[in-house]
């Protein structure tokens, strides 16, 4: 079967390009003039017009109390919670006989940053938080491990509030 | 309607229940549950927690319904609003001193206090940042940790110490808010039942030291099981996280062990988690063993049993199920005979509250099962002949050097086993079976009483249960033969059962011998 083509009715001869080029360098010399909207990103990261949102869902930080020990209780509470089934948790004791976690890990790349574990958390220890930036050189280093998620210093996210809901 | 009952009406429902039955045990009857802390239906009701109060009519107060007997033309309200006005005032008060330490605590999920607030209590609390009562955790006993703060004082650990274990080492000490339970000067909570306080416990007051912060509630997977731990037959639950056996707990079977088990059976589940367990079928090929294809295995295991004419010995570890060793000696028919069941001896430990409960002498769960199903020679008896017979079949049953050493005279001897054994001379087969926790079947206790068991956890590698392996060689044995597919057709078709099939005995069992019968 014989393949249709269209055939296009371009004019070939008699049409000058000047018209059309003036008419973009047109728009192109009015860009010049106008207020600049581009962020020299990495080097600049945010600006006075920009920032990220405060309730941002990011990579994860788990917050330690004043002496460096990481706040968890071992509850079960955020591995339950999960929806990705992304939190490994085993509960233990810890040297003063406390429930402390034995293991804590968060595969970021089975996370969906809903930030239900934030929410549950009642010692407020886990948190999503306002970071964006991940890149790593192998898939395992996106497993973080109690160390890490406590060695994070970005800020944590706010989530939404009910009685904000626009974050105003 | 016979003049011993009585007819009430709880929230609208009538029911007929035997003259003498508390309020709460009838309303339980009709689908409903009163809150209650220190009723339990084992142990005597003192009526102290003031949870279980309810209205009913005619009568000037609010009646704890723990106590109150059951009369005719009775009207129960257990959900009118000043019967929930009270409730809610008392678990204000339970909880003006419990501390909110939920996420820490390991009953947490299961716990009572939680169930019934959230049933039932206010939504907010009226004491702001007054400080909570505070004291130490108390170590027990051998198994047992005290949380003061936790307790809500409903006496259910004093009154079990007291009145069924018979060995009153427990008090409430103090007064008011100060109450605590406390323990008798240079006494420890170790009788052989005391880890029942733990699951008595309505809340995380007592807990097991062995369980603490294993696992959440909400994390376990619960199985129907029997313990094994001796002749008794106590029924439990295997509570499982991720495949692993975390902890027994006992199964209420009023006619067996009621609500409690022992401190040896709750202990006894760490076998169940061995991880050197036999994985394929291995079959000896000149003086080595090579693992194989159940087809294959089964083929040349026959073929070895063909070759081998003359007197079989069955030597049978204590938890072997009925349906194991019935088609075990099945697969051995034509032959001699001689069956044995190994059985461990040790203390015997009654329950003085509960008559007929004791952790028996005889450590093996299935013994009268073994008895019933003809494997009913003497141990030692069965040795001697093994030292001499043309076949030993050792099903599952942990020998000693000197027991095996008594092997080597035997012509072949196939292991049916969940864990190898290298030391065994002779090896043509080592067949690898399902543990208790792994497989469904059936245990007899001593008083004749087949009670059925479910799998917890899924078996390992190629293992299969012992009847299948046992029924697949007596079938492999003739053309005609079709070996049963379930266990509950492996009980049905064994003569000792007479038809009965799991679905028969339900959950609490079934008494397939007359008492005494299947006694030694």
């Amino acid at each position: 079967m014989a393949i249709g083509v269209k055939v296009m009715s371009r004019p070939d001869s008699g049409v000058s390009y000047v018209r059309a080029t003036l008419k973009g360098m047109v728009l192109t010399f009015k860009h010049l003039l106008q207020p600049r909207v581009t962020m020299q990103y990495p080097e600049v990261r945010s600006t006075d017009d920009w920032r990220i949102a405060t309730r941002w869902r990011g990579t994860h930080r788990m917050l330690t109390d004043a002496q460096g020990r990481s706040k968890c209780v071992a509850c079960g509470l955020c591995p339950q919670i999960c929806p990705a089934n992304c939190i490994k948790l085993v509960p233990g004791e810890d040297e003063a006989g406390n429930r402390y976690p034995l293991i804590y890990e968060i595969d970021e790349f089975r996370c969906v940053f809903c930030g239900y574990c934030q929410e549950v958390c009642p010692e407020e220890a886990i948190h999503v938080g306002v970071h964006y930036e991940n890149a790593e050189y192998s898939r395992e280093r996106f497993v973080y491990d109690l160390e890490r998620l406590s060695a994070q210093t970005h800020p944590v996210s706010t989530l939404w509030d009910p009685s904000d809901p626009k974050g105003e | 309607m016979s003049t011993d009952m009585v007819t009430l009406t709880i929230d609208g429902i009538t029911l007929s229940v035997p003259k003498g039955t508390s309020v709460i045990e009838a309303a339980k009857q009709a689908g409903i549950v009163v809150p209650h802390y220190c009723y339990h239906p084992s142990l005597p009701a003192p009526a102290v927690c003031r949870m279980c109060l309810v209205e009913i009519e005619k009568l000037p107060k609010l009646v704890p319904s723990c106590v109150t007997p059951v009369a005719e033309g009775q009207v129960v309200h257990v959900h009118s609003p000043a019967a929930k006005k009270a409730r809610e005032g008392v678990l204000e008060f339970l909880l003006i001193n419990h501390p909110l330490d939920c996420p820490i605590c390991d009953q947490a999920g299961e716990c009572e206090l939680q169930d019934f607030v959230f049933q039932e209590g206010r939504a907010g609390t009226r004491y702001g940042d007054e400080a909570k009562r505070w004291n130490p955790v108390e170590d027990f006993g051998p198994d047992i940790l005290y949380v003061t703060n936790r307790c809500i004082l409903c006496t259910r650990c004093v009154r079990f110490m007291d009145h069924v274990a018979d060995d009153p080492v427990l008090n409430v000490s103090e007064r008011g808010d100060r109450a605590y339970i406390g323990i008798d000067p240079g006494h420890r909570v170790d009788h052989p039942w005391a880890g029942n306080i733990v699951d008595l416990c309505p809340v995380g007051s007592l807990v097991s030291k062995d369980f603490l912060h294993k696992a959440r509630a909400w994390d376990l997977d619960k199985n129907a099981s029997i313990c094994t731990g001796c002749t008794q037959g106590c029924n439990i639950m295997i509570d499982t996280r991720d495949e692993n056996v975390v902890r027994l707990r006992p199964r209420p079977n009023l006619e067996v062990n009621r609500h409690f088990i022992c401190d040896v059976g709750r202990a006894d589940y760490r076998w169940m988690n061995r991880g050197d367990r036999v994985e394929a079928p291995l079959i000896g090929e000149g003086d080595r063993l090579h693992a194989q294809d159940w087809d294959v295995a089964v083929e040349r295991t026959v073929a070895a049993l063909a070759a081998a004419a003359g007197d079989a010995v069955v030597l049978i570890g204590g938890r072997a199920s009925s349906e194991t060793i019935g088609w075990t000696l099945q697969a051995l028919e034509g032959r001699t005979v001689t069956a044995a069941m190994k059985v461990p001896m040790g203390e015997e430990a009654p329950l003085a509250g509960v008559p007929n409960l004791a952790l028996r002498r005889e450590r093996a769960a299935n013994l009268h099962g073994a008895l019933l199903l003809g494997a009913d020679a003497p141990w030692e008896a069965a040795l001697t002949v093994a030292s001499r017979a043309a076949v030993v079949v050792v099903l599952d049953a942990d020998l000693d050097d000197a027991e095996v050493e008594a092997l080597r005279g035997a012509g072949i001897v196939l292991h049916l086993t969940t864990v190898a054994d290298p030391r065994l001379p002779a090896l043509r087969a080592v067949l690898p079976i399902t543990s208790v926790a792994e497989e469904q079947g059936v245990f007899v206790n001593r008083d004749g009483r087949a009670q059925r068991y479910l799998p917890a956890k899924t078996p390992p590698g190629m293992a299969r249960p012992g009847w299948w392996v046992a029924s697949r060689l007596w079938a492999a044995g003739a053309p005609d033969r079709v070996a049963p597919d379930t266990a509950t057709e492996a009980l049905q078709r064994l003569p000792a059962f007479s038809g009965l099939s799991h679905r028969d005995l339900g959950f609490v069992g079934r008494i397939v011998a007359p008492v005494g019968e299947a006694a030694r």
